[in-house]
């Protein structure tokens, strides 16, 4: 009698699961970031949301759940430029943007663009480059709107499994796209790409899927089954939960980046490209994990 | 005994206790007594930051950027109570008393109250209408600018249109610095009033200021309720309170009573009978409007002197904006017959101005209109400009800047005003081809000021016709106009020879290694004010070509370049004796070291160098 009715409550779960197609819940992300610069040292010294020359943001805002994150191009450091600075602009940038509402949910590459020409207006002159990675999730359509510009990028996991990610941007070997502001006197010589060449795409997400956003530092070291297999871990949508396991993925990479033995991403890369070396590639590496729930105010 | 003494402890205790505030305590028995609900305290104040920017006169920033902008002040602090020149906060166009200087500058006009210091204002609505009791303003940056604070009886928020708009003073101040640039929280105290608001309006005063003054955020303090000791605390009526000018002019109307008829009719008016008609006329110039209108309600005879067209061949509103309606205009038509200048800025706005009023006014006293300030007027529209351009056929000076709700079509008209001479059309919707015929037409044109138009499309042939047509063109600002290039610039300083002024502040396009700014300094050897603000390609030989060729300079500003040295602004100081100002904020080759050797070697010139910290 009793598995009678507790079948039958099942099937009318089942049925009515399957008649409502339209979940009119708000969805939210629950981010957590972790990260570690090249240089230890230096990156300790900086306020929270930068490591070495990496920067990230997070922001809320009552239509949608913005992330980001930024490279700063290391070469500017020969030229007396501090890398970090233009990053970390940035995404402050971004994050003021969409703090005050301006922006639309369904374009990412509107915030590089709005986000950029803001750089221009700052009386300081601003000078650097990195490529950024933004994304953006939309919590009435439920849908996941990204830009992408250079060689950062995002991976959507669902159900143990990357059912999307952002391709690299890249003018040539480890010179990926990227945003820039150049001295007067190097205008031509410095590689400047404008807002609109990144890669955008929208898609529909569900509770409980994974997005993970971070910078070439963890994926040149990690390859994906690492990166799921450490995923699989996280069980819930609690933020101790989404921090640990970004943290523990974060560390894994930062500890890969420096074993001179291991094939990394980027060795194999490499490798397939000619060049014979090994090891992990030491860079900043900044990780921000997001997993898809409700939202709660 | 002791048993009966503790108890009657005890309760006298919990009496007490129990009382709490007194006036919570009253409310909630007065309303037990009434048989309701406690109700929450008379007095409890509510805190807003502002919730929306509606309305201001000028920024420092661009058009749609959140960078040095008006809409920084909405919402709480970004900056306080760190002090600065950040991004994050709303800064005016202009500071201190360089803009005045200019040949660009307007006039003065007469009779303009001894209290009136505004020059710049911005309106702010709040989520909730309050009595108000305290307005915090948080300045991050050289305060000391607010002069006037007010308060609108109108509801932003609500959709009705706005009916019986009132403004109150909530406090004034005269115009001052503070003694260092540091950030500060300023909260004078203000009026009480018996209306509750969600609009508050700031004005400012910049002209003491050593640099640009920043604001960061606002708040207003208020109860719900009226206050119901604010009937005690209400200071003596003040006598400019009592019936504003608005009843002045709307007395006018009224028949003057006559004491008998003609012939019993006494010529007693004394002294004033003696002297000749010129010199009461002169002695009733130094009047203020409302005086002026007071005074024709005395007598018969200064009736006759204080209606005399001669008195208002300029005719500043400015001041009234606030009361200021058709009616008024109406009143003051038939005397305005003479009217060579007028301002209107800041008037009309809410409805309080419609082309009925207008036109009626410009159709009886436009015809030798000779000067027309209509800065931030957004009762204009089309219609109005057509008006203009249809009755003022003298016209030489037209002010509409800020005008930014009037339609781009509305500028077509301008051409017909042959005759102008000065033009500012800062931060309106002007377009290429309204401008263009402006320039075809306009040819007397010495002023001109398009600065923040963003919806002209290509400033390179805006120079070019202007170097063709307005040969005689004497300052220019291009202030954020975003597609001027060498090109355009070479055509103009070409032409244009007899420019004093170049505003070229913020235009990211012109790049020195054309060697366009050399040219300018070889071709306007009449340079007084050259603003190169933010072109981050400005080096030395530009500087060293303007020591050599422009010897008249006075004010020049190439904030935030890195290629300038030390070196060529000696030689730019040196030979240049009347400089005054020199802005080189943020140019990484000159430290704060730097500025104060050159401020010791030419004491006379005002170098600034902006901080962040």
């Amino acid at each position: 009698m009793l598995s009678v009715l507790s079948y039958g409550r099942l099937v009318a779960r089942a049925v009515i699961g399957g008649l409502s197609q339209t979940d009119s819940r708000d969805y939210s992300l629950v981010t957590a970031s972790c990260g570690f610069g090249k240089d230890v040292r230096r990156g300790v010294l900086k306020k929270g949301m930068c490591y070495g020359d990496d920067a990230c943001f997070i922001a809320r805002h009552r239509s949608a759940d913005v992330l980001g994150v930024a490279d700063g191009v290391g070469g500017w450091r020969d030229y007396g430029v501090d890398p970090s600075q233009f990053s970390a602009t940035l995404m402050k940038t971004c994050e003021r943007l969409v703090k005050e509402g301006r922006f639309v949910p369904s374009s990412p590459v509107g915030v590089l663009t709005a986000s950029y020409y803001e750089l221009l207006q700052n009386k300081v002159p601003l000078l650097g480059s990195s490529t950024a990675c933004i994304v953006i999730l939309d919590r009435q359509s439920h849908q996941l709107h990204t830009a992408n510009l250079g060689d950062s990028g995002f991976l959507v996991v669902r159900g143990g499994e990357v059912v999307h990610r952002s391709d690299e941007q890249q003018h040539y070997f480890n010179t990926p796209f990227q945003l820039s502001i150049a001295p007067p006197e190097a205008e031509g010589a410095v590689l400047s790409d404008s807002p609109d060449a990144a890669d955008s795409s929208s898609f529909d997400v569900q509770l409980g899927d994974i997005i993970l956003t971070a910078t070439d530092g963890l994926f040149d070291n990690m390859p994906d089954y690492m990166i799921l297999q450490e995923l699989k871990k996280l069980k819930n949508t609690n933020y101790e939960s989404v921090q640990q396991t970004a943290r523990s993925i974060a560390e894994q990479a930062h500890v890969l980046a420096y074993d001179p033995n291991y094939m990394s991403p980027f060795a194999q890369y490499a490798c397939d490209n000619g060049l014979n070396v090994r090891g992990g590639k030491p860079d900043d590496i900044t990780v921000l994990l997001s997993i898809v729930a409700e939202y709660t105010d | 005994m002791l048993t009966l003494l503790s108890m009657f402890y005890y309760i006298c205790l919990r009496r007490r206790s129990r009382s709490g505030t007194r006036g919570e305590a009253l409310t909630s028995r007065r309303a037990v007594e009434s048989g309701q609900r406690a109700v929450l305290p008379v007095s409890v104040e509510v805190k807003q930051y502002a919730k929306e920017v509606l309305d201001f006169s000028s920024h420092y920033g661009s058009e749609n950027s959140m960078s040095y902008t008006m809409w920084n002040l909405a919402g709480v602090p970004n900056v306080y109570p760190s002090s600065g020149d950040f991004t994050q906060t709303a800064v005016f166009r202009a500071y201190g008393t360089w803009w005045e200087q200019c040949a660009s500058a307007p006039l003065p006009f007469r009779r303009t109250p001894n209290d009136f210091y505004s020059q710049d204002y911005i309106e702010l609505g709040f989520e909730e209408p309050v009595y108000p009791t305290a307005v915090e303003v948080f300045e991050t940056y050289y305060p000391g600018a607010i002069v006037q604070i007010l308060a609108c009886s109108h509801n932003p928020l609500s959709q009705n249109p706005p009916t019986d708009v009132r403004w109150e003073v909530l406090w004034s101040g005269e115009p001052n610095k503070a003694p260092t640039p540091q950030a500060r929280q300023f909260s004078p105290k203000i009026k009480h009033i018996n209306f509750p608001t969600n609009l508050l309006r700031l004005e400012v005063n910049s002209s003491f200021l050593d640099y640009y003054t920043e604001l960061d955020a606002v708040i207003l303090r208020g109860v719900k309720e009226r206050p119901m000791l604010a009937l005690y605390k209400m200071p003596l009526i003040d006598i400019s309170d009592l019936s504003d000018s608005e009843e002045e002019l709307s007395d006018i109307g009224a028949p003057f009573k006559q004491g008998g008829d003609g012939k019993h009719q006494k010529t007693g008016n004394g002294y004033f009978d003696k002297l000749p008609y010129e010199l009461i006329q002169l002695i009733l110039s130094h009047l203020t409007l409302p005086d002026l209108c007071r005074l024709a309600q005395t007598c018969k005879l200064l009736h006759q002197h204080c209606c005399d067209p001669l008195q208002y061949t300029q005719l500043s509103l400015q001041p009234y904006w606030a009361r200021l309606s058709d009616a008024s205009l109406g009143h003051l038509q038939s005397r305005c017959t003479l009217l060579q200048r007028l301002n209107l800025s800041w008037a009309g706005n809410r409805g309080a101005l419609t082309l009925t009023g207008f036109s009626s006014f410009m159709n009886a006293c436009g015809l030798s209109l000779v000067c027309l300030e209509m800065s931030c007027c957004h009762f204009l529209n089309e219609a109005c400009v057509e008006v203009i351009s249809q009755t003022c056929p003298s016209l030489q000076e037209l002010n509409l800047s800020s005008c930014d709700r009037l339609h781009p079509q509305a500028f077509t008209h301008i051409s017909k005003l042959t005759h102008l001479r000065r033009l500012v059309l800062y931060r309106t919707k002007i377009e290429q081809t309204a401008i263009l015929s402006i320039l075809t037409f306009c040819t007397e044109l010495r002023h001109l000021n398009l600065g923040s138009c963003v919806r002209i499309e290509d400033y390179d042939v805006v120079a070019s016709m202007l170097a063709a047509r307005c040969r005689s063109l004497c300052s220019l600002d291009l202030w954020r106009c975003r597609n001027l290039t060498d090109r355009g610039l070479t055509e103009l300083v070409s032409g244009c020879r007899l420019l004093e002024e170049l505003d070229l502040g913020w235009c990211p396009t012109l790049q020195s290694s054309t060697g366009c700014f050399q040219q300018l300094a070889r071709s306007l050897p009449r340079l007084r004010k050259l603003f190169l603000t933010a072109n981050r390609t400005i080096c030395d030989s530009d500087v060293e070509e303007l020591a050599a060729c422009c010897p008249s300079l006075q004010h020049l500003d190439i904030l935030g370049t890195r290629l300038v040295s030390l070196a060529s602004l000696k030689k730019l100081l040196q030979s240049c004796p009347r400089l005054v100002l020199l802005d080189v904020s943020f140019c990484s080759q000159l430290d704060t070291r730097v500025v104060q050797e050159l401020s010791g070697l030419f004491p006379k010139v005002a170098i600034k160098k902006s901080f962040t910290q």
